[in-house]
């Protein structure tokens, strides 16, 4: 409980870069994603992944199509767009350099 | 049995009982306040409603077309309160945003002094002065009859006065700021300040109000429009504070210049009745007696009734809507000042001691002759 509390911030924070990799698998719809992080440590709500989601969108990082599904309404499908990609993998050089450093400072019992 | 309410979900409709509609509301309420500056706002809330009614789906079949509220409340948990801006810095954890400054409502109202008329023995002033100064109101009263004692009653003057200028609490929000929070001094000059200007933009709505009403009265000439101009000016839906601590300061001031002019008008009539003339000076003589007087009193109502008719907007602006009891008051306020003024005049002026005493002794002294009879 304690640990969960310590990273409490450092989660919310990497939600962003977390999005961005599941879209970037494949398009997504929003009750996918929530599916896809509900067994990780990241198990979020759909409070807050729609901000989230609009937030990047403003930042063109990913864009949407409507895609009609079988049962209910058309909905979302995610992807990235090339800006997206392109930040996706600093985003990803930059999270192995983290690693590193904390691999590389003291040791891990 | 329980009333459903149907509700538009981004373009579905949907049956929930009353209680899960408010608390669907509520949630949706809260979403828009904290989107409130959000560029995407209504994509956003569409979209949320959109996941509200796809959960929804999952609770109605063919045989159960109502959402029940615990089904709602769950559907609400799942979904999570709606974030201002989720995920940006790691810093953005709970409650750490407050700073960055999103408008949080102000939860300290400035105190303000109010008259609390619930569990008050007579107007509710010491009420109010407990509520502001956060004492006990026993007190209060014990400081108030000790002053009463030791001013030989001229404490119970100032009662009445503080009676008048005192706004009374009658909105929930004015019970609030009359237990408001403590403030500290810099609090004191600021709200000092504000008062000043709130004051300033009152009277120069005042101002333009009267202005723009005697324009009105001016096109239309007529008595029935002059009534509209008294009648008509609600003066208590949007006045603030200081303005209804002025009108409250107001009430007595016209209560004592009506009073005054009416002991002048009386002092004149007895004049004008017992010598034919007022004092020194002596009527034409093709005037009768009898048409100065009509003459005297409708001069007097003339000055009387724009003077009552303020005095009326008065109370409401100081009361809100109850003025009976302060009109009554101002009743008892005004014989006293009418009393004084006559004992004075009576006293100072020898014109009018030589015309009470020209006075016959049964009509100065009604009761010493019905106890002689």
């Amino acid at each position: 409980m304690a640990t969960d509390e310590k990273f409490s911030s450092i989660r919310k924070g990497l939600l962003e870069f977390l999005l961005l990799r599941i879209i970037s698998a494949d398009k997504v719809y929003v009750a996918e994603m929530l599916e896809r992080l509900s067994a990780t440590q990241f198990a979020t709500q759909e409070g807050t992944l729609y901000p989230l989601l609009s937030k990047l969108r403003r930042e063109e990082l990913l864009d949407y199509d409507w895609r009609e599904s079988d049962a209910g309404p058309p909905r979302k499908y995610y992807k990235l767009t090339t800006k997206g990609r392109t930040q996706l993998a600093e985003l990803n050089r930059y999270w192995k350099r983290i690693n590193t450093t904390i691999e590389e400072l003291g040791h891990s019992e | 049995m329980n009333r459903v309410i149907t509700v538009n979900l981004n373009g579905n409709a949907y049956q929930l009982d009353e209680q899960g509609f408010e608390s669907l509301r509520a949630y949706l309420d809260s979403a828009g306040a904290r989107l409130a500056s959000n560029p995407d706002k209504s994509e956003i809330l569409s979209d949320i409603e959109q996941a509200i009614a796809d959960k929804c789906r999952r609770y109605l079949n063919p045989h159960k077309s109502v959402v029940a509220a615990a089904e709602l409340d769950r559907i609400l948990a799942e979904m999570g309160p709606v974030e201002s801006e989720a995920g940006g810095t790691a810093a953005d954890s709970e409650g750490q945003r407050k700073p960055a400054g999103d408008p949080q409502p102000r939860t300290d109202a400035p105190r303000r002094l109010y008259q609390v008329r619930e569990g008050a023995m007579i107007s509710g002033v010491c009420n109010g002065l407990a509520a502001y100064f956060n004492v006990d109101v026993t007190i209060v009263r014990i400081i108030f009859v000790a002053l009463t004692i030791l001013t030989g009653s001229l404490w119970i003057l100032a009662y009445i006065l503080m009676m008048f200028i005192i706004p009374d609490a009658t909105t929930s929000e004015e019970h609030a700021a009359a237990h408001g929070q403590p403030f500290n001094a810099q609090q004191l000059v600021d709200r000092a300040k504000e008062r000043y200007a709130e004051f300033r933009q009152q009277s120069a709505r005042w101002h333009e109000r009267w202005r723009r009403k005697r324009q009105l009265r001016r096109e239309r000439r007529a008595a029935a429009a002059e009534r509209a101009f008294w009648r008509g000016e609600r003066a208590h839906e949007d006045v603030g504070y200081a303005t209804r601590v002025l009108a409250g300061f107001m009430v007595p001031v016209f209560s004592l210049i009506g009073a005054a002019l009416f002991v002048v008008v009386i002092i004149a009539m007895v004049s004008l009745f017992r010598t034919g003339g007022i004092f020194d000076w002596a009527l034409p003589h093709e005037v009768p007696v009898w048409a100065a007087i009509v003459i005297l009193a409708i001069v007097y109502q003339a000055v009387h009734a724009p003077l009552r008719a303020a005095s009326r907007a008065s109370y409401e602006a100081s009361t809100g809507q109850r003025h009976g009891w302060l009109a009554a008051a101002d009743g008892v306020l005004w014989l006293g000042f009418a009393a004084l003024f006559f004992w004075l005049a009576y006293l100072f002026i020898p014109e009018v001691r030589s015309l009470f005493e020209s006075v016959p002794f049964e009509w100065r002294h009604p009761l010493a002759t019905w106890y002689a009879l």
